[in-house]
């Protein structure tokens, strides 16, 4: 197992908070990673920073074989070499059709006149229709995203990721708003994405993390606290101490 | 042509815009019945230039998000393009009439020079400035009111968008851009005549012989030529992916970097892109008007274009043509004194003073009861078709 993110020390501060410190993470492929942690542990931040929307006062961040630094990279490019990103709240384009969020976030040149004359390919077709058929919203592709409830645009959301097809998907809180059963064949998706992607969950609920049954990173104030399966980490005495309070 | 089936508002616009081209042509003075003026032919076909405009409005700020006020700008940059190839060669037949009784024939410079002379010596000037180098070529004049509008718009939009300058930041600064440039051309020494303007736009050098009313019926269908061509084209480009994009960035710009779009590649396309559209539009509107002067291209203007777009209702292209439609023809109607004053006893409402207070209270209106604008009301139309 390759590392193909590599995080080494970096720090964050804003006005005078320091949001991130001295974090360090690292992610192979394939591999499938929980992140959990109180609120304010810095999750969020820390999927800016990789996502390059938040810039660390000290640091790097590392790509790939060749190490290759994220941190002068623009969003757009970070994305295009390969790292999606699943919002907390679900983000979807709302005015537009499922199909259209689809065919927008599907793998394909990124520049101005390569959409102006893009054209729905036969291939196109059957990769929106596999997805559809994943996210179970193959019923829905002519509706409107906006009267999706709130669980299908999760669903959709994490579509879009699938259909970017990147190599490191960071996903924030993909089980909030779903049924028991969406959690189950979510749990499972991710699974299965992880035998040939690099998947980060961040997730409150520990239920769902015990059934990703993966390697676990406890955040605490801008740091690693402690990292290893969901037991090993849950008998840590400085993790029973952050999440029930002495 | 695919669009017009999968766009179904292209099919009817250009239907209702060509059955609107042959009334005028059958009710105008040169080819028809004459109930239609030549002046009111010149207004018929400077309103279609005007909702051209709208068009690139709508485009820039219902689809993209980008509220532009100063799309004006580009609109008078064109019309100055055009202007000068216009000024200078119906001077050069006036001065070349004037010394043809002369024993000696003139030169050429002596042509250029009194020609010169003839145009700025209103502003004190005698030399040809050197904005008018290409004013003596019809080709490079067009390729001015191209070029001159898309370059200011490129260097404009690169600067702002490099700097992630977005909502009303960005209007200030397109504000600014426009009352920066109609200020310097209220300059007398900036070589455009200052607050003169250029003037005389009407007449069309090597059309003499030909009367105001075929040239004013030439223009609007040329006029409507435009409009309908944009029409189709902008409803082509907001019909595919590159549309799904562009509405994305204006409903969240984030989420669409996320996706890996450069954002700003984009931004700056349909800038510039709407830029040229309203150059060119400016550039048949002048010569219908007659005169341009730095008060056509005044702050207020680039915020009418947006109240036009606003009440038409934005985001759907026919909603732009409605609102610059309604709007500048009342506007027309209320300032050009025939609108009979109201006498209410204590006061008269004189519609020339008054105007701007209806239209307030139109605009607040629409806000209010059709949020969706004028055009949002076709919404109704349809769903009751449906049903």
């Amino acid at each position: 197992m390759s590392s193909l993110l590599e995080v080494q020390g970096i720090s964050v501060t804003f006005d005078g908070f320091r949001a991130i410190n001295n974090l360090s993470f690292e992610i192979g492929l394939p591999e499938l990673r929980a992140i959990i942690g109180p609120n304010g542990a810095g999750k969020t931040t820390f999927m800016d920073i990789v996502t390059g929307k938040t810039r660390p006062d000290e640091g790097t961040v590392k790509w790939g074989d060749l190490s290759h630094s994220l941190l002068s990279k623009s969003e757009a490019q970070i994305a295009q070499i390969g790292i999606g990103r699943k919002f907390q709240r679900p983000t979807v384009f709302e005015d537009q059709s499922v199909w259209d969020n689809l065919r927008v976030a599907l793998k394909k040149p990124r520049g101005p006149m390569a959409a102006i004359f893009d054209r729905v390919t036969d291939n196109d077709r059957a990769r929106i229709a596999e997805i559809a058929d994943e996210i179970g919203l193959t019923e829905r592709l002519e509706d409107p995203a906006s009267i999706l409830s709130h669980g299908q645009k999760q669903w959709l959301e994490i579509g879009m990721l699938l259909a970017q097809d990147p190599k490191l998907l960071l996903v924030d809180e993909p089980a909030a708003g779903m049924t028991t059963e969406e959690r189950e064949h979510t749990t499972a998706l991710l699974k299965r994405l992880a035998q040939s992607h690099a998947v980060v969950v961040v997730e409150h609920d520990m239920e769902f993390v015990r059934r990703l049954d993966c390697r676990v990173t406890v955040l605490h104030e801008g740091s690693v606290l402690a990292e290893g399966s969901l037991d090993h980490v849950m008998a840590d005495e400085r993790v029973i101490e952050v999440y029930l309070g002495r | 042509m695919s669009i017009f089936t999968r766009n179904r508002s292209v099919p009817i616009f250009i239907g209702i815009l060509a059955l609107f081209a042959l009334l005028v042509t059958v009710m105008s003075e040169a080819y028809g019945t004459g109930a239609i003026s030549v002046s009111f032919t010149k207004v018929l076909g400077m309103t279609l230039c005007l909702c051209l405009a709208a068009l690139a409005m709508d485009l820039v700020w219902g689809y993209c998000g980008i509220l532009s006020l100063g799309h004006f700008a580009f609109f008078g940059l064109g019309g100055y393009g055009i202007g000068m190839w216009l000024m200078t060669a119906r001077t050069e037949a006036v001065v070349r009439a004037n010394l043809a009784n002369q024993v000696i024939p003139p030169t050429e410079a002596e042509v250029s020079e009194a020609t010169a002379l003839q145009i700025f010596s209103v502003v004190g000037g005698e030399d040809w400035p050197w904005m008018w180098a290409a004013s003596g070529s019809l080709f490079l004049s067009l390729l001015l009111i191209v070029v001159v509008p898309g370059l200011l718009a490129l260097v404009f939009g690169w600067l702002a968008f490099r700097s992630r300058v977005t909502g009303v930041y960005l209007s200030i600064l397109t504000q600014a851009m426009t009352l920066a440039l109609s200020l310097y051309l209220f300059q007398n020494d900036t070589g455009l005549r200052g607050n003169n303007g250029l003037s005389g736009l009407q007449n069309i050098p090597g059309a003499e012989s030909i009367g105001q009313d075929r040239i004013s019926i030439w223009f609007f269908w040329a006029s409507a030529l435009a409009l309908g061509l944009t029409y189709i084209g902008a409803a082509w480009l907001v019909s595919g992916k590159f549309g799904n994009i562009v509405r994305g960035i204006r409903d969240d710009e984030q989420r669409v970097r996320f996706l890996g779009y450069k954002v700003e590649a984009y931004k700056l396309f349909v800038f510039t892109l709407t830029g040229v559209l309203c150059g060119v539009a400016g550039a048949l509107y002048y010569p219908q008007a007659g005169i341009i002067n730095p008060d056509e291209i005044a702050p207020i203007a680039s915020i009418y274009l947006a109240v036009w777009v606003a009440i038409g209702g934005r985001g759907r292209l026919y909603g732009a043509v409605i609102g610059a439609a309604v709007v500048s023809l009342l506007s027309t109607y209320f300032t050009g004194g025939r609108a009979p004053d109201v006498n209410l006893g204590f006061m008269t409402i004189e519609w020339v003073d008054w105007w701007p207070v209806l239209l307030g209270l139109g605009f607040v209106l629409v806000t209010l009861f059709a949020p969706k604008g004028l055009g949002g009301l076709v919404d109704y139309i349809v769903r009751k078709d449906r049903t």
